[in-house]
């Protein structure tokens, strides 16, 4: 950079204009260094760092796999994604699930697809019962909007199971 | 509340955003660049809003936007420092008819642009007849004619 500054084209001119050579170059090198800092970001939004993409579309199972979590990390404000909730259970039996932690606070449930045979509040946030097809398995849509901002720590448990937490973020 | 930082956030960050586009970007508007600028428009104008549409949101965004550009220019007139920050300095790129290729470079120009400029500013057919040219503050290219007697 020093031979660069010491080129006669870059020594500041007095006339016509007061010029300050040194401060353009940093401006030039500014604009320089923007222009990497906006194809990184249009990089990670492609990725789906700022919701919807690979980043941000993730998979959360409890221990023991029955239940299956499958929701985007990454959300904004005003906007809707969906959360699909898997269970695993007796075939032709009714499946009890607890939504609870910060989901609730976040996000409000625009829709949910099939309506549960029941629904309740909890201790912990709401509490659902699905009921499970012939093979055992029942699951449940959602559209999430989010609603406020920052880290949300939310946990889905169905009793006699082990839970799945998860975690997600909502931009501004 | 969120409507005033909403307007804050969005017009600190579209400074900053233009300031990375440089002071050329929209200076010379054509067509497209004046399409882009509409579609800008666009995006902005939901973001400041939100999905509130209400007279009083509406008023809430305008009154910080033109305070916050009233406080700068303020801020300016003040500080000759702040105002180079942001409104930048001019910068001569042809002297005495011949072309700092290093500035240009920087600038992102070509000898094109500043030929465009010559012509339809001062009527000027090549690089010898200019004097200085500069780019301004405000990202247009200004030209200086030589003295018929000194070029």
């Amino acid at each position: 950079m020093k031979d660069e500054t010491d080129h006669p084209d870059l020594h500041s001119r007095q006339f016509p204009v007061q010029e300050d050579m040194a401060f353009q170059l940093k401006v030039w090198r500014f604009e320089h260094i923007g222009w990497y800092l906006l194809v990184l970001c249009m990089l990670l939004g492609l990725l789906g760092l700022f919701s919807r993409g690979v980043l941000s579309s993730q998979d959360a199972r409890s221990d023991d796999g029955k239940l299956q979590v499958e929701y985007e990390m990454f959300h904004r404000n005003g906007s809707t994604n969906p959360l699909k909730l898997s269970v695993h259970a007796t075939p032709e039996a009714t499946v009890e699930l607890d939504i609870g932690g910060e989901l609730l606070d976040g996000f409000s449930i625009e829709t949910m697809q099939p309506a549960p045979v029941r629904m309740r509040s909890s201790a912990q946030g709401m509490r659902l019962w699905l009921q499970a097809d012939a093979q055992g398995q029942a699951t449940l849509y959602l559209t999430l909007r989010g609603d406020g901002l920052g880290l949300f720590r939310s946990r889905i448990r169905a009793p006699g199971s082990s839970e799945v937490r998860f975690t997600q973020f909502i931009y501004p | 509340m969120d409507s005033v930082l909403r307007a804050l956030a969005m017009y600190l960050a579209l400074m900053v955003l233009f300031k990375i586009a440089g002071r050329r970007s929209l200076a010379e508007l054509t067509t497209f660049d004046f399409v882009l600028l509409m579609i800008i428009g666009e995006a902005t104008q939901q973001a400041l809003l939100g999905d509130d549409f209400s007279l009083t949101n509406a008023f809430l965004v305008i009154i910080t936007l033109i305070a916050i550009d009233v406080g700068f220019s303020l801020l300016k007139q003040r500080s000759s420092w702040i105002s180079r920050l942001i409104d930048g300095e001019p910068t001569i790129i042809v002297e005495n008819g011949k072309l700092l290729h290093r500035r240009l470079r920087h600038a992102r120009l070509v000898e094109a642009d500043v030929m465009e400029a010559a012509r339809s500013s001062q009527g000027i057919e090549t690089i010898e007849q200019i004097k200085f040219a500069i780019i301004e503050r405000n990202g247009k290219i200004s030209v200086i004619r030589q003295d018929p007697e000194g070029g």
